[in-house]
């Protein structure tokens, strides 16, 4: 279980503090599949970001029941692939150094077939498509085996059929190896179709939670997800957005 | 660009150097023709004479080019790792940077002497700036983005700098590295031109005292000759070592 108690998280921008993350508290339970929606600047990345580490909250804590710290992997909106190395190396490039190179180099293979790029194992970012960059990205996070993984809106990018293609791809890999997996994203669909859960939120806040208890493949035209739906846009709606300064 | 275009385009250039001398467009003193110029380059090479300018001056541009690399690179990382050393130095050294070299030469004169000091002082300054440049917006522009992947893998900062920020930076400083280059052989005739009693620099003045536009032209040649093949073994050593930067040494034709 990872928890999150009273999470806040203030910038400083010139003389004001931007206030963008406020009161949040949240359980993931361990194995779960949490979807985060909504609109874009609501704190979700930052929400994600302060998950992985890459920012400390302004107040509040995060704790895991057990106690050891998180493997964690981030899929970003970009791949953020390194340039200077081909996609194997780009995928195991968390691994070098910690794992024994013969394991490093089976892992590396069985994340690159996973995201079906086994054909491209030796190119390099700048002959690949988009949404296959994407792809290493999924499987450079897969390969640290992680218990946490932490997904920013990884399938913006890509087009429909492929990003259909890769949530039932994810879906496959949560139910095989069972990871806490966050996925933050602004298509409520998506967070239907993905999450046991959706989390709602608002101007730094989470403001609703919609239980989603279908079975998996879920259908976009299945009349149960268009009924989860349509209550997290109704509940998303009714909020007032922000009013820029 | 193909090979083929290449040889096309130096073909043409000297059929029309040719063309102009043979025909008489331009005096044979102004431009002597392509045939009077390799036949004095073969004069020169057989006596030993180019050589010895040459020796002299690869010695200087070497000497220079790596002095510049050793001030450049660590002032560049000072900069890059001290904001306040930066806004404290970095007026000055834009001051500095829009002074010719050249224009330093009487100066340089005063302090330094004729010797080899004020020569290789002289190609320092005219390469100094782009490898800093180089170095410092390389370190500058690396993606952030990028850092926060070496994170989430748990990088210490030494992992973060070895295989984040080193290979980011490296397309800017090969840049730099190479306008450095081809600064320091421009800076070099100007080097010799003064106080000088060897070097290509020396050669090709001393050749115009003596009304030998042949000579001259011939260590026009050799310079240029000699700037192309370092450029090919500086392109080819990082081809080698990082083949990732081929697209970038193409922005790096100074």
């Amino acid at each position: 279980m990872l928890e999150l108690s009273g999470i806040g998280r203030r910038y400083r921008v010139g003389a004001e503090d931007v206030i963008a993350l406020a009161d949040v508290d949240i359980a993931f339970p361990s194995g779960s599949l949490t979807t985060l929606v909504g609109r874009s600047g609501c704190g979700k990345t930052t929400l994600l970001r302060i998950l992985a580490g890459l920012e400390q909250p302004s107040e509040g804590e995060i704790r895991r029941s057990d106690g050891r710290p998180a493997r964690i992997g981030v899929v970003f909106q970009e791949a953020r692939l390194m340039p200077w190395l081909d996609v194997s190396a780009n995928v195991g490039f968390g691994l070098r150094g910690r794992v024994p190179r013969a394991t490093a180099q089976e892992r590396c293979a069985a994340a690159i077939g996973l995201v079906g790029l086994s054909a491209f194992a030796a190119a390099m970012p700048a002959q690949l498509s988009g949404g296959m960059a994407q792809r290493v990205a999924i499987a450079r996070a897969l390969v640290q085996e992680p218990d946490l993984l932490l997904l920013d809106e990884p399938f913006a990018a890509l087009d429909a059929f492929t990003r259909r293609a890769m949530q039932n791809e994810l879906v496959a890999i949560w139910q095989r190896r069972r990871p806490t997996i966050v996925f933050v994203t602004h298509d409520v669909e998506e967070a239907v179709l993905l999450g046991e859960r959706a989390l709602e939120m608002q101007a730094g806040r989470i403001v609703g939670r919609e239980e989603i208890a279908l079975p998996y493949p879920r259908d976009p035209t299945d009349p149960d997800v268009n009924l989860h739906r349509r209550r997290i846009l109704a509940r998303l709606m009714a909020t007032p957005a922000p009013v820029p300064d | 660009m193909p090979r083929f275009t290449t040889i096309t385009v130096f073909a043409i250039t000297l059929a029309l150097w040719w063309l102009a001398s043979r025909s008489g467009w331009v005096s044979a003193f102004l431009l002597p023709a392509p045939a009077t110029v390799a036949e004095t380059l073969g004069e020169l090479i057989a006596s030993g004479e180019l050589l010895r300018h040459t020796l002299v001056s690869l010695r200087r541009v070497a000497l220079g080019y790596v002095l510049a690399i050793a001030f450049a690179v660590p002032l560049a990382l000072l900069f890059v790792l001290s904001r306040r050393l930066r806004d404290m130095f970095e007026p000055l050294l834009e001051f500095l940077r829009q002074i010719p070299p050249l224009a330093l030469m009487p100066l340089l004169m005063l302090w330094l002497g004729i010797g080899e000091t004020q020569k290789v002082g002289i190609i320092i300054l005219s390469c100094f700036f782009p490898i800093f440049l180089g170095v410092r917006g390389g370190f500058d522009s690396v993606d952030r983005k990028l850092i926060d992947v070496g994170t989430v893998c748990g990088f210490s900062r030494s992992q973060v700098m070895l295989r984040i920020v080193l290979p980011s930076a490296l397309p800017a400083i090969v840049v730099g590295l190479r306008i450095g280059l081809g600064y320091s052989w421009r800076a070099l005739v100007g080097a010799e031109l003064i106080a000088s009693s060897a070097g290509l620099g020396y050669m090709i003045v001393d050749a115009e005292n003596l009304a030998r536009t042949d000579i001259v032209l011939a260590g026009i040649l050799v310079i240029g000759v000699l700037g192309l093949l370092a450029d090919h073994l500086l392109r080819l050593a990082i081809r080698r070592s990082a083949p990732w930067l081929a697209g970038d040494l193409e922005m790096a034709r100074a």
